[in-house]
């Protein structure tokens, strides 16, 4: 039997209406429950602080100060949100429902819907502007996955000036084609280490086969920045990534209102900590539950220490309270190469120590198995990241406990151009 | 405008801290700010940093009380800023010696970031001794920590610009008292932080906040023991304060 009624798809709620993107970006700091442990400087002789005049654009670097709770978004930012694909859909996973035999409904917010596949794009695209404007040529960064490369150099292009990308080494050669998009967007992609900086240098001469990190990267990144003098555009853990993030879950939470759903639960994956904070963040006033998910290989959550640490291996950044495994931690070569950092944003790590926010450890077995069950029912192929993601709330949805709740889940990025997980 | 001179004592030396201060006798500012020094500056550039390593040396609490009642003779305000890992184990003794020296009261830049937990019980104890605990806030505090603090202590409020001494990250000064203003209501705000020219001091005053503090700015005088430098540096401060 099928059914003629006027139909509505309940399905779906990805209307295309630019409405929904917000006026200002939304900075937690004020908000939160106990003050942010400031960045510290650990060379006692030298300010890293200070330095940081000359990594970032200086509007990034205000906003990572600022005590403003909303920060205004310049309309030329609007203008590249609305053209680079945002607001991003939110969907309900009706498939998914169906094959977990779900009674409560699970909705996702497709970040893989924006240009470059990912969130990434939110981030890079205010940075890359902010830097032109100042009059800067040309940007440098690191990049796991390679989705926070792809997103910068199309946001450098966007904004007229050059990108060079320095991607972990295990990366560079797990991931050809992710080189090839980001030199089609117009970035110089580079293997890291490289023998581009000193730190690389070292690095090489160590282990001439070293598998690299996100920490070594982004030291390669911010010394180039510094012998260049051009500027550093940031991926992760910065507060201001995170503000510039929150354009995520400020769209998500007016789709629901406008649908008249009220969510039990948000669960997003961890690397950095930028696509789940700027979900979950704008929620916070809420009593909602909310799960963040990192990889089982790179066990920040149940191994890591809340404690000052190191961002890049390098240490030229400040310092950051944040739960960390330590910056000299080599992460086990994983596919989802973005959850491979060893910290999480500060503001993250505080509400994952004081209880606000749950966390669950996915393995690279389960994350690959979730891709599949996503892809078969809802026909998105998940980045791996966002699989870690997925896995949770397949748990949560199989869990008695949790039947009839509403689960609201960010899928970060997409995965076509991370088949090579699959085998050859 | 008010203004508060910050000083990590003895720096250079208990002699030349001593000379200095003769200078500033005929200074007209408000509060005389007073560094305790600590092994673990944190929230201090590298230049207050490096003075805090110097002025351990010769630092003692009496050493600390004649000073003070030599200020207090001039009718200055003293203060003590003081980083709470220096008494972690026992607030009431440190206060206690603090109270005991002269000091009016003291100004903790790590209380609401470090020692969070321990805030109120720390803050009763300064109270307990006579001394007036000033709050410390910087852009990262939460609405609701200002809120608290301002609650339950009195005296006039230490916004700190910067996220630390002698670091000049750019800064939205208007967007920055709104917002301080609008949750401290009438108490009285003194700026500190990164304050150096006349051109940022007349931008904070225009902002409308009660006062500066300026610590930073003399280092690289007592450093070359530059006389005649540190006292325009001074008499510089009191103009644009204290008008010309
Ligand atoms: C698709 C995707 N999701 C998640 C992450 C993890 O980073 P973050 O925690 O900052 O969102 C990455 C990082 O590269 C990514 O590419």
């Amino acid at each position: 039997m099928y059914k003629y009624n006027h139909f509505i798809p309940l399905s779906v709620y990805n209307i295309n209406n630019v409405e929904i993107i917000p006026e200002y970006w939304y900075n937690i700091v004020p908000d939160l429950p106990e003050p942010l442990a400031p960045p510290r400087d650990h060379d006692p002789l030298n300010s890293s602080l200070d330095l940081l005049n000359r990594i970032l654009p200086a509007e990034v670097l205000r906003q990572e100060f600022t005590s403003s709770r909303h920060v205004r978004i310049p309309e030329e930012v609007m203008e590249q949100y609305a053209q680079i694909g945002r607001p991003t859909p939110l969907i309900r996973a009706v498939n998914l429902e169906k094959f977990l035999g779900f009674n409560g409904k699970i909705f996702f917010k497709y970040e893989g819907a924006t240009v470059t596949g990912s969130h990434k794009i939110n981030a890079a695209v205010p940075q890359a502007f902010y830097a032109a404007i100042e009059g800067i040529k040309e940007v440098a960064t690191e990049t796991g996955a390679g989705q926070w490369g792809t997103a910068t150099a199309l946001a450098a292009s966007l904004n007229n000036i050059k990108s060079k990308v320095f991607m972990v080494s295990v990366s560079f050669m797990q991931k050809p084609l992710r080189k090839k998009i980001m030199e089609i967007y117009g970035g110089e992609v580079v293997s890291s280490p490289s023998n581009l900086t000193d730190f690389g240098r070292a690095m090489l001469k160590e282990d001439p086969s070293h598998p690299g990190s996100l920490g070594i990267a982004i030291s390669e990144a911010v010394q180039y920045t510094l012998d260049r003098g051009i500027r550093y555009l940031m991926g992760s853990v910065e507060n201001s990534v995170i503000t510039y993030q929150s354009i995520i879950g400020q769209e998500a939470s007016k789709q629901l209102e406008i649908l008249g759903e009220e969510p039990d639960v948000l669960i997003g994956c961890v690397g950095g900590g930028s696509n789940f904070s700027g979900f979950v963040f704008p929620f916070m006033k809420s009593k909602v539950e909310m799960i963040a998910t990192a990889a089982s290989e790179v066990p920040k959550f149940s191994k890591g220490k809340y404690k000052y640490d190191l961002v890049d291996t390098a240490g030229i950044l400040p310092q950051l309270k944040m739960i960390s495994l330590g910056a000299d931690y080599v992460p086990p070569p994983i596919y989802s190469g973005g959850l491979r950092y060893h910290g999480a944003a500060p503001a993250l790590s505080m509400l994952v120590n004081n209880g606000r926010i749950k966390t669950d450890e996915v393995g690279e077995d389960a994350s690959r198995e979730a891709m599949q069950v996503f892809a078969r029912t809802q026909g998105i192929v998940p980045a791996p990241e966002s699989a870690h993601a997925i896995a949770t709330a397949i748990n949560y949805c199989r869990n008695p406990a949790n039947s009839g709740k509403t689960v609201v889940l960010n899928v970060s990025g997409h995965g076509l151009l991370d088949l090579s997980i699959f085998g050859e | 405008m008010k203004l508060a001179l910050y000083f990590t004592f003895p720096y250079p030396s208990l002699e030349r801290f001593g000379k200095y201060m003769e200078i500033i006798s005929d200074v007209k500012f408000e509060y005389a700010e007073l560094g305790i020094p600590t092994k673990y500056p944190y929230y201090d550039g590298p230049q207050i940093r490096k003075t805090h390593g110097v002025a351990l040396k010769e630092f003692s609490m009496e050493s600390l009380g004649k000073q003070v009642s030599i200020l207090k003779s001039q009718g200055k305000k003293v203060y003590a800023l003081a980083y709470c890992n220096l008494f972690s184990e026992n607030p009431g003794e440190f206060m206690e010696k603090l109270s005991a020296a002269g000091i009016d009261g003291i100004i903790l830049p790590d209380l609401l970031t470090d020692f969070y937990h321990e805030r109120k019980e720390i803050i009763h104890s300064v109270h307990d001794h006579g001394l007036e605990a000033i709050p410390f806030f910087n852009a990262s505090t939460p609405d609701h920590s200002i809120e608290e603090i301002l609650s339950i202590t009195h005296s006039w409020i230490y916004f700190g610009l910067q996220p630390s001494t002698g670091i000049k990250v750019p800064l939205r000064i208007d967007e920055m008292y709104k917002r301080i203003r609008s949750l401290c209501g009438s108490r009285e705000i003194i700026v500190g932080f990164g304050i150096d020219g006349p051109e940022m001091i007349s931008e904070l005053k225009t902002a409308g906040f009660d006062g500066i503090a300026v610590g930073s700015a003399f280092i690289r005088s007592m450093d070359e023991d530059n006389i005649s430098a540190f006292e325009k540096q001074a008499k510089m401060l009191e103009a644009e304060t204290h008008g010309k």
